[in-house]
């Protein structure tokens, strides 16, 4: 689905989505820190990271993604929060790429449930 | 290039050779500038060379070694383009030589396509002849403008101090700053010689079977590093978001805390040395926080419309999947048991270590895109703060221009609307740029102890039957000219990562210090001094049991074949 075709609710679905995955990412980073050099964590700190730069390309220049702070200070709360709104994205015909996010998102809720960083 | 240049590809190649090694035995303190602008030229040159021969058999993926270099150079390029030392003016012309003697091979090999690896044996100890050469061209320049860097160096801190004392007018002097930034760029070119000495010395020999090459194949870490650096030089280099700083700064701070768990588990395995790792350990240690809190202050400068460059967040991607499952289990780093179980663990350490090495490079452009990147803004009331710790920082230690300076207006803080980096906020980032440079080098040093490479140089030796051609590749043609005063100078002169066996004029790093040290005990004058990695070495210590053992190293002719030859003492060990 390229940027230019993306539908205002589909846009604003993602545009949340970059959201809790940016909070999401902050909680993790502030856990790494606290836990010192060599932390595990930073692999999903990363992985929070990329599938938020991930679905903030996703996005048309002209859609804002600043909005409020999602409420939650559970990484894992926030996780799968975005899997549910990826999940409510039914353009038909979703591109590749939007695929890739939800499937994405759906490892690092894995990952936080089981691992270190939830 | 002249329309009545006869010479073969061959002979293109050996006059690069030649003139690379005169580079080397003339590497005045005057060259070292001439040379560094020339640089970007000869690498560019060699790439474009490089990407129409047959592709080497030892390279199965298309892993190309000499993109991960050519990134390095057109960094060093785009540097001193900037303005950084020595800034514009004349090239080398034993350097440009080398660069248009590679572009006239290259004009030769091109009409003929870039066929199949497929082929004899033979054929493919050719085809990874002309890539030893070509590499070993460019890794003996490296050296020859490392060595012109340090003279130039030495000879900076003479005038220094000379004219200090007859008290020459301050614009007649060199200044510490630009003895630093020759420093930093010595540092640069040797990040670049471990890497070509890398591809050098870690060949995979060439043999029968074909499947054994294939099982030499690059691991997914491997592939995944190598892609990385290269794509982290691009985004670098295309005026980056501050977003873009943050993912460079966090996939470093990974690589090096991977490099710590793994390099742990060699010496839990016995792999390593444990000694190396105490003194490895808090290296990587203050590496990784230099490069956390660099990704920290970077991340203060993004904002909501912050977008990071979708081929850098790919390459991130592979690395952080690679490292996840060559290293995570579910509760977080593998043992070193499990880590055994799925890596090759000197492989994996070599690999890690040697990205390290490419990252010094990495943190040198973060540290210009500090200093230089004109689009760099970033929100007002962060610039604001940022601005005025730093300047306060300064003003303390005397600096008087950013007295009584505002850094924002009003209205730019009410908006936060992104505003330009004023020069404190600039200085901060770049203060923690060179903490990031200097934990790196740090750590590279503490690292090249460990490097397989000598490992791997030694095992060699069963391979030498079908590793004869290349080895004469590497080895500078001089007739045996011991001179064995220069070769104590240079060994004095050298750094304890650098290291010429003059003997054979082979340059090896300490990578190849325990071959070198074997060596050196035929070689050497009764009552020279080692450095220090020779003298550590414990190989130093034993008989060398056959020549075979350092015949990578050694040269057919070397002294250590003829009877009679003095050998050190052992109270130099």
């Amino acid at each position: 689905m390229s940027r230019q075709r993306m539908d205002a609710d589909t846009a604003e679905t993602v545009a949340g989505v970059v959201r809790l995955l940016r909070r999401a990412a902050e909680l993790v980073w502030a856990g790494v820190d606290a836990e010192g050099a060599g932390s595990p964590r930073q692999v999903l700190g990363l992985g929070i990271d990329l599938a938020a730069d991930e679905a903030r390309n996703l996005l048309p220049e002209a859609i804002p993604v600043d909005g409020p702070v999602p409420v939650g200070d559970e990484p894992a709360g926030l996780l799968r929060s975005a899997e549910q709104l990826l999940r409510r994205v039914t353009t038909p015909g979703a591109g590749t790429r939007l695929h890739g996010l939800r499937a994405q998102v759906a490892d690092l809720v894995r990952e936080v449930n089981t691992g270190v960083g939830g | 290039m002249s329309a009545a240049d006869h010479r073969t590809v061959g002979e293109l190649l050996a006059d690069s050779e030649v003139l690379a090694r005169e580079t080397l035995l003339d590497a005045t303190p005057d060259h070292a500038p001439a040379m560094v602008r020339s640089w970007n030229q000869l690498v560019g040159s060699a790439a474009e060379l490089w990407a129409v021969l047959p592709s080497a058999p030892d390279n199965p993926s298309g892993l190309d070694p000499l993109e991960r270099l050519r990134a390095v150079g057109e960094a060093i390029g785009r540097s001193v383009t900037a303005g950084h030392w020595p800034g514009q003016g004349p090239t080398d012309e034993r350097l440009t030589q080398i660069a248009d003697n590679l572009a006239r091979a290259r004009d030769l090999v091109e009409p003929y396509g870039r066929p199949s690896q497929q082929g004899s044996p033979e054929t493919q100890r050719d085809i990874q002849d002309l890539h030893v050469q070509v590499m070993h061209t460019l890794y003996v320049a490296t050296h020859g403008t490392a060595v012109a860097l340090r003279a130039h160096v030495t000879d900076l801190q003479q005038r220094l101090a000379a004219e200090e004392r007859r008290r020459q007018r301050l614009a007649e002097r060199p200044t510490a700053l630009e003895i630093t930034a020759a420093q930093d760029m010595i540092a640069r070119f040797d990040g670049f010689e471990q890497l070509a000495g890398a591809y050098l010395f870690g060949l995979p020999p060439i043999l029968a079977n074909p499947d054994q090459v294939r099982e030499a194949a690059p691991t997914r870490l491997e592939t995944a590093l190598a892609a990385w650096e290269v794509q982290a030089h691009r985004t670098l280099a295309t005026s980056p978001d501050p977003a873009d700083l943050v993912r460079v700064a966090r996939v470093q701070a990974l690589i090096t805390s991977t490099a710590g768990v793994l390099t742990e588990a060699a010496a839990r395995k016995g792999d390593i040395d444990g000694d190396i790792m105490q003194r490895l350990a808090p290296a990587l240690e203050a590496n990784q926080v230099a490069w956390g809190r660099a990704a920290k202050r970077w991340g203060e400068l993004t904002n909501p419309t912050s977008r990071t460059d979708i081929a850098l967040v790919g390459a991130a991607g592979e690395v952080r999947a690679a490292i996840a499952a060559a290293a995570t289990n579910p509760t977080g780093w593998a043992t070193a048991d499990q880590l055994a179980s799925r890596v090759d663990l000197p492989k994996a350490v070599k690999i890690l270590h040697l990205s390290m090495v490419a990252s010094i490079d990495i943190a040198y452009v973060v540290r210009d895109t500090a200093a230089d990147h004109p689009g760099l803004a970033a929100p007002a009331r962060i610039v604001g703060m940022r601005a005025q710790g730093e300047a306060e920082i300064a003003i303390e230690q005397g600096e008087t221009r950013y007295e009584g300076v505002t850094w924002t207006t009003p209205r730019q803080i009410a908006a936060n609307q992104p505003i330009p980096l004023p020069e404190p906020a600039r200085r901060g980032l770049i203060n923690l740029a060179d903490d990031v440079i200097a934990t790196t080098n740090h750590a590279v040093a503490a690292a090249a102890q460990l490097h397989p490479s000598h490992v791997e140089a030694a095992n060699r030796s069963g391979h030498e039957a079908h590793r004869g051609r290349s080895v004469e590749g590497l080895q500078i043609g001089r007739p045996h000219d011991p001179r064995l005063g220069d070769h104590a100078d240079e060994l004095h002169r050298a750094s304890p990562r650098r290291l010429i066996d003059i003997t054979d004029q082979t340059v090896v790093t300490s990578n190849q210090a325990a071959p070198v040290a074997a060596g050196l005990r035929w070689h050497c004058p009764p009552g020279m001094k080692l450095p220090k990695p020779i003298r550590e070495c414990a190989r130093y210590r034993r008989e060398p049991q056959t020549r075979t053992g350092h015949q990578g190293i050694a040269s057919k002719s070397s002294p250590a074949a003829q009877p009679g030859r003095q050998r050190p003492k052992e109270g130099h060990a």
